[in-house]
């Protein structure tokens, strides 16, 4: 599988599965969503992807608007369009069923954008040092977002980055910085729609990871005090690159809960 | 596969060599040449979402036998950066070896 035509777009999908899966059992399907700018579903199709599907998950992974394979239009790229696309996209796949979602950083907030609006479409949420999307993040977002926007533009950004970062995320950068030029992303997301912070609008289960040296740590409290039903794993010594760099230690605990989750 | 099949090296190489020219074609890069010391990121800017177009490739050509999902998932990123085109070729050849032997029995 690759391209899907989901509205105005074609959709790059990878759909990984048993070939022959028990019978009389309903595989769960998990739908992984990946991050913003940086990002494309190759970030799972590396991970967890090939893992969820030998044990037995019916994993569809897909790029998001302007990333990755997937048609770049040059607007629409608030928080809502991505809900909407992923709706889109489960429809057209004619899935019925309530899906597990995983999202990574912004691919996240968009699994907390679906719940939101759809709560019947999703059965649980894992989030990878992921926010929901309460007025703080849109803020703290936009407002990043809007200053890379100008400076990756630069030589001399790509060239610091190069210096700190190494050749190969100057490249994502850069590319980074295409996407902020073509389209409007960066200025979307201050215009997204945004849920509230008391987050009564979250019902579904939550597995979220955070590393304790990532920023997104002062999330954690939130969503203990906040979330009806959430479990919260911090990964020590470990900053925002939770998914790329310790995939094999939060596979097998995704796929547990997964398992609980449907079972329950 | 028929399992008298002579697997070579010279073979492989360029069945993904023309591979990675139809998706350098994509990117109006086609007159690059390919050798087992090639590397796909350094050498070919190749990306991640691009080796997930190389899989498909592999795997409709190869059938499942080419399970190179698995092959990155076992790297570090830094491994994955640095994979050579032909480190790739002797995963194939390894693979299709492993399949012959299972025919076999």
């Amino acid at each position: 599988m690759a391209k899907i035509r989901v509205g105005e777009l074609d959709v790059h999908v990878q759909r990984l599965s048993l070939a022959d899966p028990p019978a009389g059992s309903e595989a769960p399907i998990v739908v992984l969503i990946h991050g913003i700018l940086y990002d494309s579903l190759a970030s799972y199709y590396f991970t967890l992807g090939p893992t969820f599907a030998e044990e037995g998950m019916d994993v569809i992974m897909y790029d998001l608007r302007g990333h990755g394979r997937t048609t770049r239009p040059a607007t629409r790229y608030r928080l809502e369009d991505h809900v909407e696309d992923l709706r889109l996209l489960l429809e057209k796949l004619e899935i019925t069923r309530p899906v597990h979602l995983v999202g990574n950083s912004y691919g996240g907030s968009i699994a907390f954008g679906l719940a939101a609006a759809h709560p019947d479409r999703v059965a649980s949420i894992t989030a990878i040092e992921a926010e929901p999307p309460v007025p703080a993040w849109r803020h703290r977002l936009g407002e990043g977002l809007l200053q890379a926007k100008p400076w990756l533009a630069t030589d001399e950004a790509l060239a610091v980055i190069a210096e700190a970062r190494g050749g190969h995320t100057a490249r994502l950068s850069l590319a980074a910085g295409k996407l902020l030029q073509a389209t409007t992303i960066a200025e979307d997301v201050l215009l997204s729609r945004t849920i509230d912070d008391d987050l009564a609008a979250l019902q579904c289960p939550v597995l979220a990871f955070f590393g304790d040296e990532s920023v997104l740590m002062e999330q954690v409290d939130h969503l203990r005090s906040t979330l009806a039903d959430c479990h919260i794993v911090v990964l020590p010594g470990q900053g925002h690159s939770v998914l790329i760099e310790r995939a094999a230690e939060i596979s097998p605990v995704i796929l547990d809960w997964v398992r609980e989750g449907q079972a329950a | 596969m028929s399992t008298d099949t002579t697997l070579d090296a010279t073979v492989v190489l360029a069945d993904i060599s023309a591979m990675l020219r139809a998706l350098l074609d994509e990117y109006g890069l086609d007159d690059v040449e390919i050798t087992r010391a090639t590397k796909f990121h350094d050498d070919l800017e190749l990306e991640s979402i691009d080796l997930v177009g190389l899989s498909g490739r592999l795997r409709d050509h190869y059938g499942d036998k080419i399970n190179f999902a698995s092959f990155i998932a076992d790297k570090e990123l830094e491994e994955i950066i640095a994979v050579t085109v032909g480190e790739l070729v002797d995963f194939v050849i390894d693979s299709l070896h492993q399949t012959e032997e299972l025919q076999r029995g």
